[in-house]
């Protein structure tokens, strides 16, 4: 089951569900509306190799905007902390971004019960786009699971800002 | 818990989801085929900004079908008006669709309890593919909620075709205009 966007506020009074900060006007009927950071993470490696480090830079967006190149990966973050012991989350673009032609997650929309932080997102658009940071980019969704829970313990816990890939450890523990 | 296709044409007939038209032989086992509309928004520039209108060129898709190239941004429609005042939706391109390269939406699945609506669909594809308007290209899913129920009443409602992006009637740009 999906919870609505009155039971979203009721389980953040419970402090059952974490979203922080929380804007009551940005709650949807089945989501809450999250805004974008001001940071970008882009990989500067020619090819990347998953078994290495990747080589990254951060960009800074002003406040004036930054113009998204086409068909280019860009990982950013939310500036919530969000996250819940209890309801499993998925994310998603708002209806309004995506008609801008931006993607902002690569399909890669679940998330785990005990993950608590920011969230890292892939934006890549279809056209150049210029974005602002703080805009509200996308949504995010609870889902009451079925069954014994057991919480996220991985490598993406309390994460803040965009995170690079850290998909190397997974190779390491072979 | 997601609803059966027999729950999703049980639906239909009492009235809490709105499928029309609705063609029972499209009923899935967990959801119910989705065709596409005749109208479709060419993307008229190489630069769209977050808070300006995107222009966006109408193209009317005829029965002989329209190429969609590589490369490019379209918005198109359903061809049927899609939604439920008691469940969310969620929408997926066929497996069929898919697997000609065609994305039907940018990562933005969801449709709202109360929104029924004609949907705007987000299209790419991988390699040049012809569209032909009614022909199957996706998926909806209905979804139980919990909790006290909220309708949406977003900027949305009411579409009856394909709609461009009204991201600029946001807060944060509506701010920045009238400071």
């Amino acid at each position: 089951m999906i919870l609505t966007g009155h039971e979203i506020t009721s389980e953040i009074a419970h402090r059952r569900i974490v979203i922080r900060p929380f804007l009551p006007e940005n709650v949807n009927p089945n989501s809450y509306n999250f805004r974008v950071g001001n940071t970008l993470r882009v990989y500067r490696d020619q090819v990347i190799d998953p078994r290495c480090r990747p080589d990254t830079e951060l960009v800074t967006m002003p406040d004036g905007g930054y113009i998204l190149q086409a068909h280019r990966l860009y990982l950013a973050s939310t500036l919530e902390v969000m996250g819940s012991d209890y309801y499993a989350p998925t994310f998603a673009a708002r209806s309004s971004v995506a008609r801008l032609g931006l993607f902002i997650n690569l399909s890669a929309s679940l998330g785990d019960i005990g993950y608590l932080g920011q969230w890292t997102l892939q934006l890549f658009p279809a056209t150049n786009l210029r974005i602002y940071p703080g805009m509200e980019i996308g949504q995010i969704m609870w889902w009451k699971p079925l069954g014994e829970i057991k919480l996220y313990d991985g490598k993406y816990q309390g994460s803040s800002g965009p995170c690079a890939t850290r998909i190397r450890h997974d190779f390491v523990a072979r | 818990m997601i609803l059966t296709g027999h729950r999703i044409a049980t639906g239909v007939s009492a009235g809490d989801i709105t499928i029309d038209p609705f063609i029972p032989e499209y009923v899935e086992p967990n959801s119910y085929r989705v065709t596409l509309g005749s109208r479709l928004l060419d993307c008229a520039t190489d630069m769209l900004d977050a808070r300006s209108v995107p222009p966006m060129a109408p193209r009317v898709l005829a029965d002989v079908g329209r190429v969609l190239e590589p490369g490019r941004f379209y918005l198109g429609e359903t061809g049927e008006i899609l939604g439920s005042t008691r469940f969310a939706s969620t929408l997926y391109a066929t497996r069929s669709l898919a697997s000609i390269g065609m994305w039907l939406h940018f990562s933005a699945p969801l449709g709202h309890t109360g929104a029924v609506i004609r949907w705007t669909l987000e299209i790419r594809v991988a390699q040049r593919i012809v569209v032909y308007p009614g022909m199957i290209i996706g998926k909806i899913a209905f979804w139980h909620t919990q909790g006290k129920p909220v309708r949406y009443r977003g900027r949305y409602q009411d579409s009856t075709t394909v709609r461009r992006s009204a991201l600029r009637d946001d807060r944060l740009f509506h701010r920045a205009r009238t400071r």
